[in-house]
């Protein structure tokens, strides 16, 4: 009996200690002292390794180009960096684990598409790098558009580094040149959906076996949605500053009317919702006429080249900063960070330091690429093979050289680009859904039955947009609208 | 033969034939979209017979650009030594319990069942392995883990309590052989039935395993073949999703970047072969094994 008494006593203090030791392993980020003016005196810093990770399919020679930046780094700041990619798919569920068992990391790119940003820094996975950036990040702040610190603030405090690009969204319609061309079509012309009709007729009828005449893509109704996912949205185009149910909003009921007609008409391909979910082939075959994107400066070049065969293209909505556009693509130090300052040293160099930048963004000179200009270069096949990295991952992309080719006006382009994006009136709202998570998850499932059969015009909206309406109804949505009006008209008080 | 009636017989037959048809099927069709040529099959979809033949997905996949080969050689180390592994564990452990004259049968028979229906879960799972015992980006993240499986213990204990006689056990101690060299050369050799059914557990574990390799392995030099298939599909499905987020030039590049659709075939063909091939040959032992952790009389 003393035996098993023994071993009883043994095992429950096993499972106490579990769980205790399983509490949460937050240590607070160190906070050593450094200079008040900011400045590094390169002979004083302890040496520090920066373990950064970043997205995009890993390359193959990450290592060799690792082993360059740390020579350079180690004569700017004392520093070697440790930088790892993860692939697009995993990136998030990897980080998400690192992140809730407490790893000890530097840098880690987040946005709002992966990693998501706001989330994370509400949960206290990133530190507040305002201070920071202050003290050692002059140089960013000079450089990158002001909306990118201001529209990422949360309650009044930035928690990652914006990565310079383009901070709005513009979408365009592109067209196939080769059918612009065989039908002499002006595409200056066309900037809304209902107007496509009659170009869409000419080629469907002169082209019969053109498969995708317009090829389903983003619908753009220069609508700002209130959360990636969710059906509400606020019409840029009017002075009322009312959250709306995009399903029963006057341009998206004539829009979806319009893709019922040219579904019927066959000028969308009929396994359209199939071809949604799987991307389509038409890039590779070209067998398209017009479709929708998301546009920058000279995309349409960058278009042409990827998909080997010309496309043009004309603008639908005027650029517009919003939520989603202005965090694209930030880099964020980890609450558990030992040196953030050597960290913010380090961001501050990759987003103002040509050589650094270029490096990280091409790789090595000769190897990777050889320069043609200036501020011009051109891949080797190596770098093709081996290096090449999501260039708006890495840090300011307006330092970066130019592919041989491009109009070397192009970063002006985009500071322009930039200056000229109008904000949308949300910018920087930050809608509090704590008491309507479920709502939330029940709208987003209902919106993901239904979205793609309306788009596409595959269904007849006039029986399945009652159906919609219903489920949206019972889903809680106008719940969701009466609260995200009340915090906006709050917020926008304080402004 | 069977007794039935030539109608019910026939009727049978066809239905099962049809059903095992249907799970066929897939599988042929992925070996002919492997075979089949790229374009062909953007222009034409899938069809059964392509209208251009083509190995140019296996010769991309095995120029060695696509990194399969040390996938392959990872795979194939990690089930040969994780199944010698757990192999050894288990067995060790087992018998152990199987003996009756084992003081603290009890008690390691209650350790090992108690983590079948408690487990911590997936975040002290991960502190356990990679800050505990700092096996990340080790290829032992991948054996480890999975070396030692409650349930196969249980079958094996009940294999050697029900298999092995304790006369044999018996006289092998009067004849003054130490417990080792008992288990090594009376036991084992007699219980290859059991060992050999969970070696194949193991094995088919340790070869389909991807969940490890996604937690685990950074370092892309080691990662198995599953997770590599994996890996590729998420990604090109994450880019996909979110072709209006991420810059669609930037997207398309790094979306041309990956294997395309045959070649992905052309590796799911490779990364399944070996198990399908090898299947009839284990089947009976399968079958042996689903029943043997039953209990005899």
């Amino acid at each position: 009996m003393n035996k098993k008494k023994l071993i009883a006593i043994v095992l429950s203090l096993v499972v106490v200690g579990g769980l205790f030791g399983g509490c949460g392993k937050k240590e607070a980020a160190s906070t050593a002292s450094s200079s008040s003016d900011g400045t590094t005196d390169v002979a004083k810093l302890e040496p520090y390794t920066i373990k950064w990770y970043t997205i995009g399919t890993p390359q193959k020679d990450l290592a060799a180009v690792n082993l360059e930046v740390n020579k350079y780094l180690k004569e700017k700041i004392n520093a070697d960096i440790e930088i790892t990619q993860f692939d697009w798919g995993d990136y998030e569920q990897k980080m998400n684990v690192k992140i809730n068992s407490g790893e000890k990391f530097d840098l880690a790119f987040t946005c709002s598409w992966a990693l998501d940003y706001k989330t994370n820094a509400k949960k206290g996975a990133f530190l507040a790098v305002d201070d920071l950036m202050d003290k050692y990040g002059k140089d960013i702040t000079k450089l990158i558009d002001p909306n990118f610190i201001s529209g990422n603030k949360i309650d009044g405090k930035l928690y990652a580094v914006p990565n310079n690009k383009e901070i709005g969204q513009e979408r365009v319609f592109r067209f196939n040149k080769k059918y612009v061309d065989k039908y002499n079509i002006d595409v200056t012309k066309y900037n809304t959906y209902e107007s496509l009709e009659p170009i869409l007729k000419q080629v469907h009828e002169g082209e019969p076996s053109l498969v995708s005449p317009y090829r389903m893509g983003v619908v753009e109704l220069n609508y700002d949605y209130l959360i990636e996912g969710l059906p509400i949205v606020l019409d840029l185009d009017s002075d009322i500053d009312k959250f709306e149910n995009w399903f029963t909003s006057e341009k998206a009921l004539n829009y979806m009317d319009t893709a019922r007609k040219y579904y019927k008409a066959g000028y969308i391909r009929k396994d359209v919702v199939a071809a949604l979910k799987n991307g389509g082939d038409e890039d590779k075959t070209g067998n398209w006429f017009i479709d929708t994107a998301g546009t920058q400066p000279y995309a349409d070049q960058l278009w042409s080249a990827s998909f080997g065969y010309p496309v043009v293209i004309n603008s639908i909505n005027p650029a517009v900063t919003n939520n989603t556009s202005v965090s694209g693509s930030m880099i964020a130090i980890s609450a558990t960070a030992e040196n953030p300052e050597r960290d913010m040293m380090f961001l501050n160099l990759l987003n103002s330091d040509v050589y650094l930048r270029n490096l990280m963004n091409y790789g090595i000179e000769g190897t990777h690429y050889n320069k043609t200009g200036d501020n011009f270069e051109t891949q080797t096949q190596e770098g093709i093979n081996n290096y090449t990295m999501p260039a708006f991952s890495v840090g300011n992309t307006l330092i970066t050289y130019l592919p041989t080719g491009t109009p070397a006006d192009k970063w002006k382009k985009f500071a322009e680009f930039n200056k000229n994006s109008k904000n949308s009136p949300m910018l920087g709202f930050d809608f509090n859904t704590d008491e309507l998570k479920t709502e939330i998850a029940s709208l987003k499932s209902v919106k993901d039955e239904f979205n793609d059969a309306l788009v596409s015009g595959s269904v007849d909206p006039k029986v399945y947009i009652p159906k919609c309406q219903a489920k949206l109804k019972a889903a809680g949505i106008d719940k969701v609208i009466a609260e995200a009006q009340k915090q906006y008209d709050a917020w926008k008080a304080t402004k | 033969m069977n007794g039935l009636p030539l109608f019910w017989d026939i009727f049978l037959t066809s239905l099962v034939g049809l059903f095992a048809l249907v799970c066929v099927f897939p599988f042929v069709l992925i070996v002919i979209i492997s075979l089949t040529d790229e374009m062909s099959l953007a222009k034409n979809g899938y069809r059964f017979i392509p209208k251009q033949w083509s190995f140019e997905a296996y010769k991309y996949v095995f120029k060695g650009s696509s990194a399969l080969g040390q996938a392959y050689s990872t795979t194939i180390f990690i089930t040969v030594v994780g199944t010698v592994a757990a192999l050894a564990i288990m067995s060790l452990y087992a018998y152990a319990l199987s003996r009756k004259n084992f003081k603290f049968r009890k008690f390691f028979t209650f350790f090992a069942f108690f983590t079948m229906l408690f487990s911590g879960g997936l975040v002290p799972t991960y502190i356990v392995v990679t800050q505990l015992l700092n096996l990340r980006d080790s290829i032992w993240a991948l054996i480890l883990p999975m070396a030692c499986n409650a349930w196969y213990i249980m079958i094996l204990k009940t294999f050697f309590k029900t298999s092995v006689p304790d006369a044999i056990v018996e006289s092998a101690k009067i004849d003054g052989a130490s417990e080792v060299r008992t288990f090594l050369q009376i036991v084992l050799p007699i219980s290859l039935p059991g060992i050999a059914t969970i070696a194949l557990f193991s094995t088919l574990g340790y070869w389909n395993d991807w969940f490890n390799a996604l937690l685990y392995i950074d370092n892309a030099e080691i990662i198995p073949l599953q997770y590599m298939l994996m890996k590729i599909q998420n990604s090109m499905d994450f880019l996909r999703g979110n072709i209006n987020a991420v810059s669609s030039a930037e997207s398309l590049k790094a979306m041309q970047q990956m294997p395309q659709e045959t070649a992905r075939m052309a590796m799911v063909v490779l990364a399944t072969g070996p198990i399908v091939l090898a299947y009839p040959f284990f089947q009976r032992f399968f079958i042996q094994g689903l029943t043997i952790g039953a209990v005899k009389e």
